[in-house]
Protein backbone atom coordinates (compact mmCIF):
# COMPACT_ATOMS: atom_id res chain seq x y z
CA UNK A 1 0.00 0.00 0.00
CA UNK A 2 0.75 3.46 -0.64
CA UNK A 3 0.88 6.24 1.99
CA UNK A 4 -1.60 7.88 0.40
CA UNK A 5 -5.04 7.91 1.20
CA UNK A 6 -8.12 7.59 -0.50
CA UNK A 7 -12.03 8.65 0.30
CA UNK A 8 -13.80 5.42 0.91
CA UNK A 9 -16.69 6.75 -0.88
CA UNK A 10 -15.48 7.88 -3.67
CA UNK A 11 -12.41 6.52 -4.08
CA UNK A 12 -10.55 10.37 -4.78
CA UNK A 13 -7.13 10.70 -3.26
CA UNK A 14 -7.30 12.78 0.13
CA UNK A 15 -4.32 15.78 -0.34
CA UNK A 16 -5.11 17.90 2.14
CA UNK A 17 -7.45 19.44 4.46
CA UNK A 18 -9.33 16.52 5.83
CA UNK A 19 -6.58 14.81 7.94
CA UNK A 20 -6.50 14.77 12.22
CA UNK A 21 -10.11 17.56 12.13
CA UNK A 22 -11.78 17.54 15.08
CA UNK A 23 -15.16 17.36 12.82
CA UNK A 24 -16.05 15.92 9.75
CA UNK A 25 -14.60 17.46 6.72
CA UNK A 26 -16.03 17.46 3.78
CA UNK A 27 -14.23 14.83 1.08
CA UNK A 28 -12.87 17.70 -1.83
CA UNK A 29 -14.17 15.34 -4.55
CA UNK A 30 -17.39 13.75 -3.63
CA UNK A 31 -18.53 16.28 -0.60
CA UNK A 32 -19.25 13.61 1.56
CA UNK A 33 -18.17 14.22 5.16
CA UNK A 34 -15.74 12.05 6.38
CA UNK A 35 -13.00 12.70 9.73
CA UNK A 36 -9.87 10.85 8.74
CA UNK A 37 -7.19 9.97 11.73
CA UNK A 38 -3.98 9.81 10.20
CA UNK A 39 -0.79 7.68 12.59
CA UNK A 40 3.40 8.03 12.04
CA UNK A 41 3.03 4.24 11.02
CA UNK A 42 1.89 5.49 7.42
CA UNK A 43 4.64 6.91 6.92
CA UNK A 44 7.28 4.41 8.39
CA UNK A 45 9.48 2.39 5.98
CA UNK A 46 9.08 -1.28 6.23
CA UNK A 47 12.40 -3.04 7.03
CA UNK A 48 13.84 -5.34 4.73
CA UNK A 49 13.53 -9.42 5.70
CA UNK A 50 16.56 -10.84 7.07
CA UNK A 51 17.85 -13.93 5.71
CA UNK A 52 20.73 -14.88 8.24
CA UNK A 53 24.07 -14.40 8.51
CA UNK A 54 26.07 -17.07 6.95
CA UNK A 55 28.63 -19.20 9.49
CA UNK A 56 32.00 -17.96 8.26
CA UNK A 57 34.06 -19.61 11.69
CA UNK A 58 33.68 -23.26 12.26
CA UNK A 59 32.25 -24.09 15.49
CA UNK A 60 29.41 -21.07 16.11
CA UNK A 61 26.96 -21.84 16.85
CA UNK A 62 24.19 -22.80 13.96
CA UNK A 63 20.35 -22.35 13.38
CA UNK A 64 18.18 -25.85 13.86
CA UNK A 65 16.82 -25.18 10.75
CA UNK A 66 19.77 -23.99 8.61
CA UNK A 67 22.76 -25.38 9.93
CA UNK A 68 24.92 -23.07 7.32
CA UNK A 69 22.92 -19.90 9.01
CA UNK A 70 24.53 -18.35 12.36
CA UNK A 71 22.25 -18.49 15.40
CA UNK A 72 21.23 -15.54 16.84
CA UNK A 73 19.17 -16.25 19.61
CA UNK A 74 17.02 -19.26 20.79
CA UNK A 75 13.35 -20.03 20.76
CA UNK A 76 11.32 -19.42 23.71
CA UNK A 77 9.04 -22.51 22.87
CA UNK A 78 11.58 -25.10 22.48
CA UNK A 79 15.25 -23.89 22.98
CA UNK A 80 16.37 -24.96 19.74
CA UNK A 81 19.03 -21.91 18.58
CA UNK A 82 17.39 -19.61 15.31
CA UNK A 83 18.98 -17.76 13.01
CA UNK A 84 17.59 -14.20 11.81
CA UNK A 85 15.42 -15.59 9.50
CA UNK A 86 13.68 -18.20 11.27
CA UNK A 87 13.09 -15.71 14.42
CA UNK A 88 9.57 -14.95 14.29
CA UNK A 89 8.98 -12.33 16.79
CA UNK A 90 5.54 -12.01 18.71
CA UNK A 91 5.02 -9.14 21.44
CA UNK A 92 8.90 -9.19 22.43
CA UNK A 93 8.89 -13.01 22.52
CA UNK A 94 10.82 -15.21 19.73
CA UNK A 95 9.29 -18.61 18.62
CA UNK A 96 10.46 -20.76 15.84
CA UNK A 97 8.25 -21.30 12.98
CA UNK A 98 7.06 -24.75 14.31
CA UNK A 99 6.58 -23.73 17.83
CA UNK A 100 4.33 -20.46 16.29
CA UNK A 101 2.61 -23.21 14.26
CA UNK A 102 1.90 -25.47 17.57
CA UNK A 103 0.76 -22.40 19.33
CA UNK A 104 -1.77 -21.42 17.09
CA UNK A 105 -3.07 -24.48 16.52
CA UNK A 106 -3.23 -25.45 20.04
CA UNK A 107 -3.89 -22.64 21.38
CA UNK A 108 -1.03 -21.82 23.26
CA UNK A 109 -0.22 -18.60 22.45
CA UNK A 110 -2.95 -16.51 23.36
CA UNK A 111 -2.63 -13.39 20.93
CA UNK A 112 -2.52 -15.66 17.83
CA UNK A 113 -5.95 -17.32 18.99
CA UNK A 114 -8.25 -15.99 16.63
CA UNK A 115 -11.92 -17.92 17.39
CA UNK A 116 -13.12 -19.57 19.90
CA UNK A 117 -16.59 -21.47 20.61
CA UNK A 118 -18.69 -20.32 22.88
CA UNK A 119 -19.75 -23.24 24.46
CA UNK A 120 -22.28 -21.99 27.89
CA UNK A 121 -24.06 -19.98 24.53
CA UNK A 122 -24.66 -23.47 23.20
CA UNK A 123 -26.03 -25.06 26.08
CA UNK A 124 -28.52 -22.07 26.94
CA UNK A 125 -29.77 -22.16 22.95
CA UNK A 126 -30.07 -26.06 23.63
CA UNK A 127 -32.26 -25.07 26.92
CA UNK A 128 -34.20 -22.00 26.02
CA UNK A 129 -35.08 -22.55 22.11
CA UNK A 130 -36.33 -25.94 22.19
CA UNK A 131 -38.95 -24.78 24.63
CA UNK A 132 -41.24 -22.92 21.51
CA UNK A 133 -41.41 -27.19 20.47
CA UNK A 134 -41.90 -28.84 23.92
CA UNK A 135 -41.40 -32.00 23.03
CA UNK A 136 -37.99 -31.26 21.60
CA UNK A 137 -36.79 -30.54 25.07
CA UNK A 138 -36.87 -34.50 25.81
CA UNK A 139 -33.51 -34.57 23.53
CA UNK A 140 -32.52 -31.40 23.97
CA UNK A 141 -32.37 -30.67 27.82
CA UNK A 142 -30.11 -33.70 28.40
CA UNK A 143 -28.12 -33.02 25.59
CA UNK A 144 -28.42 -28.81 27.39
CA UNK A 145 -26.99 -30.64 30.80
CA UNK A 146 -24.30 -32.95 29.31
CA UNK A 147 -22.48 -30.00 26.96
CA UNK A 148 -22.88 -27.41 30.17
CA UNK A 149 -21.05 -30.03 32.73
CA UNK A 150 -18.59 -31.51 30.19
CA UNK A 151 -17.36 -27.82 29.05
CA UNK A 152 -17.70 -26.01 32.39
CA UNK A 153 -13.83 -25.78 32.61
CA UNK A 154 -13.32 -24.77 28.82
CA UNK A 155 -12.30 -21.25 28.46
CA UNK A 156 -15.25 -18.93 27.45
CA UNK A 157 -15.20 -15.56 25.34
CA UNK A 158 -11.64 -13.81 25.35
CA UNK A 159 -13.29 -10.56 27.24
CA UNK A 160 -15.25 -11.38 30.35
CA UNK A 161 -17.80 -13.66 30.39
CA UNK A 162 -19.41 -15.19 33.87
CA UNK A 163 -20.49 -18.73 33.99
CA UNK A 164 -24.39 -17.71 34.70
CA UNK A 165 -24.80 -18.96 31.02
CA UNK A 166 -23.71 -22.34 31.88
CA UNK A 167 -25.92 -22.24 35.42
CA UNK A 168 -28.96 -20.93 33.37
CA UNK A 169 -28.77 -23.84 31.21
CA UNK A 170 -28.17 -26.02 33.98
CA UNK A 171 -31.28 -24.86 35.98
CA UNK A 172 -33.47 -24.69 32.81
CA UNK A 173 -32.11 -28.39 31.26
CA UNK A 174 -33.00 -29.81 35.31
CA UNK A 175 -36.20 -28.39 35.72
CA UNK A 176 -36.83 -29.59 31.76
CA UNK A 177 -35.93 -33.06 32.15
CA UNK A 178 -37.86 -32.89 36.19
CA UNK A 179 -40.55 -32.25 34.43
CA UNK A 180 -41.02 -34.97 31.68
CA UNK A 181 -39.31 -37.06 34.80
CA UNK A 182 -42.93 -36.23 36.46
CA UNK A 183 -45.06 -36.55 33.31
CA UNK A 184 -43.68 -40.26 32.52
CA UNK A 185 -44.21 -40.87 36.38
CA UNK A 186 -47.96 -39.90 36.17
CA UNK A 187 -48.72 -41.79 33.31
CA UNK A 188 -47.15 -44.47 34.49
CA UNK A 189 -49.41 -44.18 37.73
CA UNK A 190 -52.66 -44.27 35.71
CA UNK A 191 -51.69 -47.27 33.52
CA UNK A 192 -51.35 -49.34 36.79
CA UNK A 193 -54.23 -51.81 37.42
CA UNK B 1 -10.17 -7.50 41.80
CA UNK B 2 -7.70 -7.92 38.84
CA UNK B 3 -7.73 -5.59 36.27
CA UNK B 4 -9.57 -6.38 33.30
CA UNK B 5 -7.85 -7.42 30.16
CA UNK B 6 -10.44 -5.60 27.47
CA UNK B 7 -12.25 -2.50 27.82
CA UNK B 8 -15.18 -2.39 25.44
CA UNK B 9 -15.17 0.22 23.40
CA UNK B 10 -18.55 -0.34 21.02
CA UNK B 11 -21.65 -2.87 21.84
CA UNK B 12 -22.29 -5.67 19.39
CA UNK B 13 -23.64 -4.72 15.88
CA UNK B 14 -24.11 -6.07 12.91
CA UNK B 15 -22.63 -6.52 10.15
CA UNK B 16 -25.27 -6.05 7.54
CA UNK B 17 -27.95 -3.60 6.91
CA UNK B 18 -31.04 -5.54 8.34
CA UNK B 19 -29.14 -6.00 11.76
CA UNK B 20 -32.07 -6.99 13.41
CA UNK B 21 -32.33 -10.65 11.34
CA UNK B 22 -28.25 -11.21 11.09
CA UNK B 23 -26.53 -13.57 13.13
CA UNK B 24 -22.71 -12.00 13.29
CA UNK B 25 -22.26 -9.32 15.37
CA UNK B 26 -18.98 -7.10 15.77
CA UNK B 27 -17.93 -5.64 18.98
CA UNK B 28 -14.85 -3.37 19.67
CA UNK B 29 -12.52 -3.80 22.87
CA UNK B 30 -9.77 -1.44 23.88
CA UNK B 31 -6.62 -4.45 25.02
CA UNK B 32 -3.30 -2.70 26.38
CA UNK B 33 -1.49 -3.12 22.90
CA UNK B 34 -4.43 -3.23 20.87
CA UNK B 35 -7.69 -3.28 19.44
CA UNK B 36 -9.73 -6.62 19.70
CA UNK B 37 -12.46 -6.50 16.57
CA UNK B 38 -14.49 -9.26 17.46
CA UNK B 39 -17.26 -11.36 15.33
CA UNK B 40 -20.20 -13.65 17.34
CA UNK B 41 -22.68 -15.67 15.82
CA UNK B 42 -23.30 -16.33 19.46
CA UNK B 43 -22.30 -19.33 19.38
CA UNK B 44 -18.37 -18.82 17.91
CA UNK B 45 -16.15 -15.78 18.22
CA UNK B 46 -13.45 -14.98 15.65
CA UNK B 47 -10.85 -12.24 16.79
CA UNK B 48 -8.91 -9.48 15.03
CA UNK B 49 -6.16 -8.05 16.40
CA UNK B 50 -4.94 -4.17 15.66
CA UNK B 51 -1.86 -3.62 17.23
CA UNK B 52 -1.60 0.09 18.08
CA UNK B 53 1.83 0.32 16.53
CA UNK B 54 0.66 -0.99 13.21
CA UNK B 55 -2.43 1.20 12.47
CA UNK B 56 -1.86 4.15 10.18
CA UNK B 57 -5.45 5.22 9.33
CA UNK B 58 -9.05 5.16 10.74
CA UNK B 59 -11.60 7.05 8.88
CA UNK B 60 -15.12 7.66 9.66
CA UNK B 61 -17.31 8.19 6.98
CA UNK B 62 -20.79 9.62 7.41
CA UNK B 63 -24.11 7.77 5.20
CA UNK B 64 -27.04 7.98 4.54
CA UNK B 65 -28.66 5.12 6.32
CA UNK B 66 -30.25 7.02 9.55
CA UNK B 67 -32.24 9.35 6.82
CA UNK B 68 -32.87 5.35 4.99
CA UNK B 69 -34.51 4.19 7.80
CA UNK B 70 -36.46 7.49 8.63
CA UNK B 71 -37.93 7.15 5.48
CA UNK B 72 -38.72 3.05 5.86
CA UNK B 73 -40.09 3.89 8.96
CA UNK B 74 -42.25 6.69 8.98
CA UNK B 75 -44.55 5.31 5.46
CA UNK B 76 -46.06 2.91 8.20
CA UNK B 77 -46.24 5.32 10.97
CA UNK B 78 -48.00 7.50 8.64
CA UNK B 79 -50.31 5.15 7.45
CA UNK B 80 -50.63 3.87 11.33
CA UNK B 81 -51.48 7.35 12.65
CA UNK B 82 -54.48 7.73 10.14
CA UNK B 83 -55.77 4.48 11.19
CA UNK B 84 -55.80 5.61 14.70
CA UNK B 85 -57.66 9.15 13.22
CA UNK B 86 -60.13 7.45 11.63
CA UNK B 87 -60.77 5.33 14.22
CA UNK B 88 -61.04 8.11 17.07
CA UNK B 89 -62.12 10.89 14.79
CA UNK B 90 -64.09 9.33 11.90
CA UNK B 91 -66.26 6.53 13.51
CA UNK B 92 -67.68 7.59 15.83
CA UNK B 93 -69.16 3.85 16.82
CA UNK B 94 -65.54 2.66 16.73
CA UNK B 95 -64.60 0.47 19.82
CA UNK B 96 -61.87 0.56 21.82
CA UNK B 97 -60.05 -2.47 20.58
CA UNK B 98 -59.43 -0.80 17.49
CA UNK B 99 -58.15 2.60 18.98
CA UNK B 100 -55.77 -0.13 20.85
CA UNK B 101 -54.60 -1.56 18.17
CA UNK B 102 -53.98 1.14 16.00
CA UNK B 103 -52.09 2.82 19.23
CA UNK B 104 -50.28 -0.74 19.41
CA UNK B 105 -49.16 -0.47 15.43
CA UNK B 106 -48.22 3.06 15.86
CA UNK B 107 -46.07 2.61 19.01
CA UNK B 108 -43.99 -0.61 17.70
CA UNK B 109 -42.56 1.75 14.65
CA UNK B 110 -42.10 4.78 16.45
CA UNK B 111 -39.96 3.39 19.05
CA UNK B 112 -37.58 2.01 16.60
CA UNK B 113 -37.32 5.40 14.72
CA UNK B 114 -37.01 7.27 17.85
CA UNK B 115 -34.31 4.64 18.37
CA UNK B 116 -32.70 5.34 15.14
CA UNK B 117 -32.68 9.15 15.89
CA UNK B 118 -31.53 9.22 19.11
CA UNK B 119 -28.07 7.23 18.56
CA UNK B 120 -27.14 9.99 16.23
CA UNK B 121 -25.74 10.38 12.59
CA UNK B 122 -24.71 7.11 10.56
CA UNK B 123 -21.28 6.38 9.63
CA UNK B 124 -19.08 3.26 8.81
CA UNK B 125 -15.47 3.00 10.08
CA UNK B 126 -12.50 2.15 8.60
CA UNK B 127 -9.18 1.54 10.14
CA UNK B 128 -6.17 0.79 7.94
CA UNK B 129 -2.48 -1.25 8.43
CA UNK B 130 -0.02 -1.72 6.41
CA UNK B 131 -1.28 -4.84 4.88
CA UNK B 132 -5.50 -4.25 4.99
CA UNK B 133 -8.31 -1.57 4.91
CA UNK B 134 -10.70 -3.19 7.62
CA UNK B 135 -13.97 -2.03 7.99
CA UNK B 136 -15.04 -1.95 11.48
CA UNK B 137 -19.08 -2.16 11.90
CA UNK B 138 -20.22 -1.34 15.40
CA UNK B 139 -18.45 1.83 14.81
CA UNK B 140 -22.03 2.61 12.98
CA UNK B 141 -23.05 5.75 15.00
CA UNK B 142 -20.98 8.88 14.75
CA UNK B 143 -21.76 9.97 18.34
CA UNK B 144 -19.89 6.46 19.21
CA UNK B 145 -17.88 6.41 17.08
CA UNK B 146 -16.09 10.12 18.33
CA UNK B 147 -16.34 8.19 21.49
CA UNK B 148 -14.32 5.68 20.87
CA UNK B 149 -11.95 7.58 18.56
CA UNK B 150 -10.73 9.42 22.03
CA UNK B 151 -10.26 6.02 23.97
CA UNK B 152 -8.61 4.44 20.83
CA UNK B 153 -6.13 7.60 20.07
CA UNK B 154 -3.86 8.16 23.09
CA UNK B 155 -2.97 4.63 23.11
CA UNK B 156 -2.17 5.14 19.49
CA UNK B 157 -0.79 8.49 20.25
CA UNK B 158 1.55 6.82 23.14
CA UNK B 159 2.73 3.90 20.81
CA UNK B 160 3.51 6.13 17.67
CA UNK B 161 4.00 9.52 18.67
CA UNK B 162 1.67 12.46 16.95
CA UNK B 163 1.47 14.10 13.63
CA UNK B 164 -0.03 17.42 13.04
CA UNK B 165 -2.71 17.61 10.57
CA UNK B 166 -0.42 20.33 8.35
CA UNK B 167 3.06 18.27 8.54
CA UNK B 168 0.45 15.21 7.42
CA UNK B 169 -0.91 16.99 4.71
CA UNK B 170 3.12 17.87 3.54
CA UNK B 171 4.06 14.53 3.46
CA UNK B 172 1.40 13.26 1.74
CA UNK B 173 1.12 15.73 -0.63
CA UNK B 174 5.02 14.75 -1.01
CA UNK B 175 4.13 11.34 -1.84
CA UNK B 176 1.46 12.09 -3.92
CA UNK B 177 3.61 14.28 -5.89
CA UNK B 178 6.31 11.64 -6.18
CA UNK B 179 3.68 8.86 -7.19
CA UNK B 180 2.26 11.63 -9.76
CA UNK B 181 -1.68 11.31 -7.43
CA UNK B 182 -2.16 14.77 -7.90
CA UNK B 183 -2.40 14.98 -11.32
CA UNK B 184 -4.79 12.73 -11.76
CA UNK B 185 -7.16 11.40 -8.71
CA UNK B 186 -9.50 8.73 -10.03
CA UNK B 187 -7.95 5.78 -8.21
CA UNK B 188 -8.74 2.93 -10.87
CA UNK B 189 -6.58 4.42 -12.64
CA UNK B 190 -3.64 4.64 -10.38
CA UNK B 191 -1.05 1.79 -10.92
CA UNK B 192 0.39 0.60 -7.45
CA UNK B 193 -2.63 2.56 -5.74
CA UNK B 194 -4.68 0.85 -2.59
CA UNK B 195 -7.19 -1.30 -3.42
CA UNK B 196 -10.66 -0.13 -3.19
CA UNK B 197 -12.88 0.42 0.07
CA UNK B 198 -16.01 -1.62 -0.69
Amino acid sequence: MTTLIQCPACQAWLLEGVFNRPELSPCPACGVPLQVEVFPALFRRSHPGQSGETILVEGESSCFYHPQKKAVLPCEGCGRFLCALCDCELNGQHFCPACLETGITKGKIKSLENQRTLYDGIALSLAIYPLLIFYFTLVTAPVALFVAIRYWNAPRSIVHRTKVRYVAAIVLASMQIAGWGLLFISLAGRHRP
Amino acid sequence: MPEKEYQRLTRARSRSVFGAVAVSRSSLWLGKDHLLCIDSSGYTETYKRFYFRDIQVITLVATKRRAVWNGVLVVPIVLCLAGLANALFSLPEATNPAIITWTILTVIFLAPLLINNLMGPACTGYLRTAVQIEELPSLSRLPRARKALERIRPSIVGVQGALSPDEISARIRAAATGSGAASSPPAANMPGGPPAVS
